[in-house]
């Protein structure tokens, strides 16, 4: 198998934790920035372990596509971004061509560190939305207003205009607390009205440990029932289907061409570097998350450097493949499905071994492909939208039932 | 061993309430006689199960024998029958009583008497045994050691003017108690010279020996030279060993009337060598058997289905071991559509079935789902035939039966009569029928009801207990069966019918029961990918209906940074989960839903 041709950096930095956060991140308070204000030498020797963590890594191949995530990795100026994409690209080299996110977070750029950022390098921006409603935005925890966001909004549509950005994502989240029907919608349009050419949309999840958790326990908040969150999933394909938007992925829409090509390494079964504090990194079939916390992270960059010369690689065997349930988890969250046949390769089965085991998949997907939720092209399945995706928890169930069946294995 | 004369002998036993304290002052008997060492002393050294030390209860009894110096100068054999704590097991408790001649009466000095306690002194009494009052725990805060002799004076009539204060924890008063069953209790009658009789009353399966049977010679004698013959079951047996618990088993040539023991003669299972037969030579007979022998009832029935079909030849090998150490136990195959293979098992009552469930679960390794207990129904058909029914699903239809009638039990409930109208209006809510309320004391109370068995088995020891703060104890008898307007309540889940929801329920209960279970069961059945219709039926009239509204949708989390770890968690938790049901009408049912009908109760 190839190197990665992927990179994944993670900024763990926000002004606060929102209330249904539960990633890795480090808030610094809300006037944080890159530099020299609070919080910027806290951003500076984390960025001197980022470098350390790249520098382990066997050199490898020229990156296609590299996405900086967080956290909001906007906290960081233009210069610290510069700094970061000029160690991958000495260390790899990059591609001609190559995809290179940012996620940004309204109320934490302004007009000149954007620019500053689509200097750097950057062509393709993720921007945290989440509403436009500031009522919610608040409840949210968020730090930034719907007016922080709209001006977010028309910087980037400028430069996206000129040609600077090749693409941008608008992230939405939804399903709420109280959120009705028509709130939805007029979040939705008001989305497409912006004319971002990518959104992500995600439902709400209530996490251990979260302001959110502990409000739900207390009974203080009222989550959309079953049916209402399924009408809200049903419009937003129809809306945004009529617009021109494709589901090319569970959570993504996108107009023709603007597909994160990112994203879609995640589902396909490549491998991706992984670098920073809790970032997790796909090489050769090893999904590996790096420590959750800033210390832990730390020491286990030291013992890394000091026990070995070749880096995180030493443990892996480049033999290994992806197990197919992952396979199949990632891979039934893209419009086009998987492809029995292409796996089975994989796996070594001969064409016998595929046929009785794909008629064994198809019996325990009997009640979705009968009401239409999963269809069949040839040795490819897909999950229909919205019906099929929407349950995709049910039919990946199935299908890990399928999968035990067929190992004697059992999951514990 | 066998040189002690006769008028050195006393066989005695311990009634007491299950948490009076009767497991740890056998073990300080055993400890004061020197018969086990204070370095081999296990807590409670007579429960022998682990199960029975979990719970702090008595399920198998046990004997010890001990070598008491008497203040006489004498050393006497003390021979300790350990009785088993639960109103389950009543008839072994009458079999151990008849192979003693007196009892020591436990009861704690701050609770007093209890209903289990009370039941049991009167089987001693009729027993003729004498009684030695015990007050046990006198060093908690809480002990008034003067009212509770008051207390066993009113209810039971004994005199208490001698009755020991002791603490079995601390040890205070166990010398005592030795002296006094030295002093108090009679010694065996001399009966040497006539026919052997000995009396089981205990055995027990051991898988290299056979069966070991606990008895005590009542006349006669019995040596390893000796064939003898178990008269109820007409088995004969050349013994391998006979011997005396000290409490570790000693082998010994001879056993005299009024001794304690054991043999072993590779008897297969305890079947063959029942609690309450009587042994005797087969060269020279005894006439008669020893009166009070009967076969132990399964009162209370259900099915064990194992969750994975795969597993039913294993549920079968286990239900044969268990047999074989539990006489008790029945079980027959039983096949429904919506469970697969399985079996209908009878039990002596409600802690019977739980044991033998964990055991099955613990021991052998099983997954099991358990449907809702019943008890054997008597239908009267219309052609004339009287069918006895223990599985509601096998119920014929109305139109060919005269008439049903139920078991019907005496419950005695004991309580501070604080709780009288709590415990009233329970008994009245299970379709009791009041006989007689009694103040033993000022503050104590006995309720005593007629009541059905199926609505005792159910939940209605929990209900009790939680309706008084535990201070209620009860003790029930079968007294016979009783016409009642009974009908099948079905449960269709999908428009099939699942066949172990069904119930038989009392025609004016119908309607509440049949609402509460289909709404019981929408909160315990998930959703799945189709709308599911959930019905209680009388035959073929619907009474009352639910549905489960179709999943219709999963929540999209964010796989951040392609993180799917936390993802392929949930999906293998929801397929685990899944393994755990059976599929009914194609519908996923968890275990909980086929005990719906005992949480039914536990909201009113």
């Amino acid at each position: 198998m190839n190197y990665p041709q992927s990179a994944y950096l993670h900024i763990p930095f926000c002004y606060r934790r929102c209330f249904y956060c539960d990633f890795p991140v480090v808030p610094l308070g809300d006037s944080a920035r890159g530099e020299h204000g609070p919080g910027s030498n806290s951003i500076k020797s984390y960025l001197d372990l980022l470098y350390r963590d790249i520098s382990l890594t066997s050199k490898g191949i020229p990156l296609a596509t590299i996405y900086i995530g967080g956290g909001t990795p906007s906290l960081l100026s233009a210069s610290q971004v510069a700094s970061l994409l000029d160690h991958l690209r000495s260390h790899f080299g990059f591609q001609y061509g190559a995809e290179i996110t940012l996620e940004i977070d309204p109320a934490s750029f302004d007009k000149r560190s954007l620019e500053g950022f689509l200097d750097a390098g950057i062509n393709r921006l993720s921007l945290g939305a989440q509403s436009f409603d500031d009522n919610v935005l608040r409840e949210l925890g968020r730090s930034h207003s719907s007016n922080d966001l709209l001006e977010a909004c028309d910087w980037i549509q400028e430069n996206f205009k000129r040609g600077r950005l090749a693409s941008w994502s608008l992230d939405l989240i939804r399903n709420l607390p109280g959120q009705n029907l028509i709130a939805w919608k007029r979040q939705l349009l008001k989305a497409i009205s912006i004319a971002p050419p990518h959104l992500s949309i995600y439902d709400l999840t209530i996490e251990k440990g979260t302001v959110f958790a502990w409000r739900v326990n207390r009974g203080e908040l009222s989550l959309p029932n079953d049916d209402l969150s399924f009408d809200i999933s049903k419009i937003t394909s129809q809306i945004l289907n009529r617009a021109g938007f494709s589901r090319y992925e569970i959570s993504n829409y996108a107009l023709p061409g603007h597909a994160s090509r990112h994203n879609r390494v995640y589902w396909s079964g490549a491998s991706w570097w992984g670098f920073g504090q809790g970032a997790t990194a796909c090489l050769w079939g090893n999904r590996f998350s790096r420590p959750r916390t800033r210390k832990l992270y730390k020491e286990w960059l030291e013992t890394e450097e000091t026990t070995s010369k070749l880096g995180s690689l030493k443990s892996i065997k480049k033999s290994q493949s992806i197990p197919i349930e992952d396979l199949l988890i990632v891979g039934l969250r893209r419009r086009e499905g998987v492809n029995m046949q292409e796996l089975s390769k994989g796996l070594g089965w001969t064409n016998n071994q595929l046929e009785t085991n794909t008629k064994e998949l198809k019996m325990a997907w009997a009640y979705p492909l009968k009401k239409g939720w999963i269809k069949q092209k040839g040795w490819r399945f897909y999950l229909t939208d919205p019906e099929g995706m929407e349950i995709s928890n049910q039919i990946l169930v199935q299908m890990l039932e399928w999968w035990e069946s067929l190992n004697g294995c059992s999951y514990d | 061993m066998t040189d002690v004369p006769v008028s050195r002998l006393r066989n005695f036993c311990i009634i007491a309430h299950i948490d009076h304290g009767k497991s740890t002052l056998a073990d300080r008997l055993l400890q004061e006689t020197g018969t086990v060492s204070s370095r081999d002393m296990q807590e409670q050294f007579l429960d022998n199960m682990d199960l029975e030390r979990e719970r702090g209860i008595t399920i198998k009894l046990q004997a010890a024998r001990m070598n008491y110096s008497a203040s006489d100068g004498e050393t006497y054999v003390l021979n300790l029958i350990d009785t088993p704590g639960h109103v389950d097991f009543s008839y072994e408790v009458s079999r151990s009583l008849q192979a003693c001649e007196g009892a020591l009466l436990v009861v704690d000095a701050s609770q007093g008497v209890e209903a289990q306690t009370l039941a049991n002194v009167y089987l001693a009494l009729e027993n003729d045994l004498e009684i030695i009052p015990v007050l046990n725990k006198v060093d908690l805060p809480g002990s008034d050691p003067e009212r509770i002799k008051k207390e066993i004076e009113s209810i039971i009539g004994l005199d208490t003017s001698n009755a020991i204060e002791c603490s079995a924890k601390t040890g205070v008063g166990i010398a005592d108690i030795l002296q006094a069953v030295v002093d108090k209790i009679p010694p065996p009658q001399d009966r040497v010279s006539e026919p052997t009789q000995a009396l089981i009353f205990d055995s027990y399966y051991d898988p290299y020996r056979g069966v070991i049977v606990y008895f005590r010679v009542l006349t006669g004698s019995i040596s390893t030279r000796d064939k003898v013959l178990l008269m109820a079951s007409k088995k004969s047996y050349e013994l391998d060993e006979i011997g005396i618990m000290a409490p570790d088993q000693v082998k010994v040539d001879e056993l005299h009337a009024g001794e304690v023991g054991y043999l072993a003669a590779s008897i297969k299972a305890v079947s063959d060598a029942r609690v309450g037969d009587t042994i005797t030579l087969l060269n020279h007979p005894a006439e008669e058997p020893l009166p009070g022998y009967t076969e132990a009832k399964p009162m209370v029935f259900c099915g064990l289905f194992p969750i994975d079909a795969d597993q039913y030849p294993d549920l079968r090998e286990a239900l044969d071991k268990l047999q074989l150490s539990d006489a008790a136990l029945k079980y027959e195959p039983e096949t429904s559509s919506a469970m697969g293979f399985g079996f209908r098992c009878g039990f002596l009552g409600l802690l019977h079935m739980e044991i033998v469930q964990e055991r099955l679960e613990r021991e052998y390794d099983l997954e099991l789902i358990v449907t809702a207990p019943s008890v054997i129904y008597q239908v009267n058909m219309i052609d004339g035939e009287m069918l006895l029914i223990d599985n509601p699903a096998t119920l014929p239809d109305p139109q060919k039966r005269e008439s049903i009638e139920e078991p019907y039990v005496r419950i005695e409930i004991y309580a501070p009569n604080d709780y009288n109208g709590t415990l009233m209006g329970l008994c009245q809510d299970r379709r009791g029928d009041f006989v007689d309320m009694k103040f033993i004391t000022t503050d104590r109370v006995t309720l005593i009801y007629e009541i059905p068995l199926a609505e005792v088995v159910t939940d209605f020891f929990d209900q009790m207990k939680s309706r008084t703060k535990g201070y209620a104890s009860m003790e029930y008898h079968l007294i016979g069966y009783r016409k009642n307007d009974l009908v099948r309540l079905d449960v269709l889940i999908n428009a099939e019918r699942a066949d172990p929801l069904t119930t038989i329920v009392h025609r004016d209960k119908a309607y509440s029961v049949g609402r509460g279970l289909v709404e019981k069961l929408k909160e315990l059945i998930p959703k799945q990918q189709f709308k599911i219709p959930l019905q209680a039926s009388i035959g073929s009239r619907v009474i009352a209906s639910e549905s489960i509204s179709a999943l219709r949708k999963d929540v999209l989390a964010k796989c951040y940074g392609g993180d799917i770890s936390r993802k392929k968690k949930l999906l293998k938790k929801q397929a685990k989960g899944k393994k755990r049901m059976k599929s009914m009408g194609k519908v996923d049912v968890p275990q909980e839903a086929f005990m719906a009908v005992l949480k039914l109760n536990q909201k009113t």
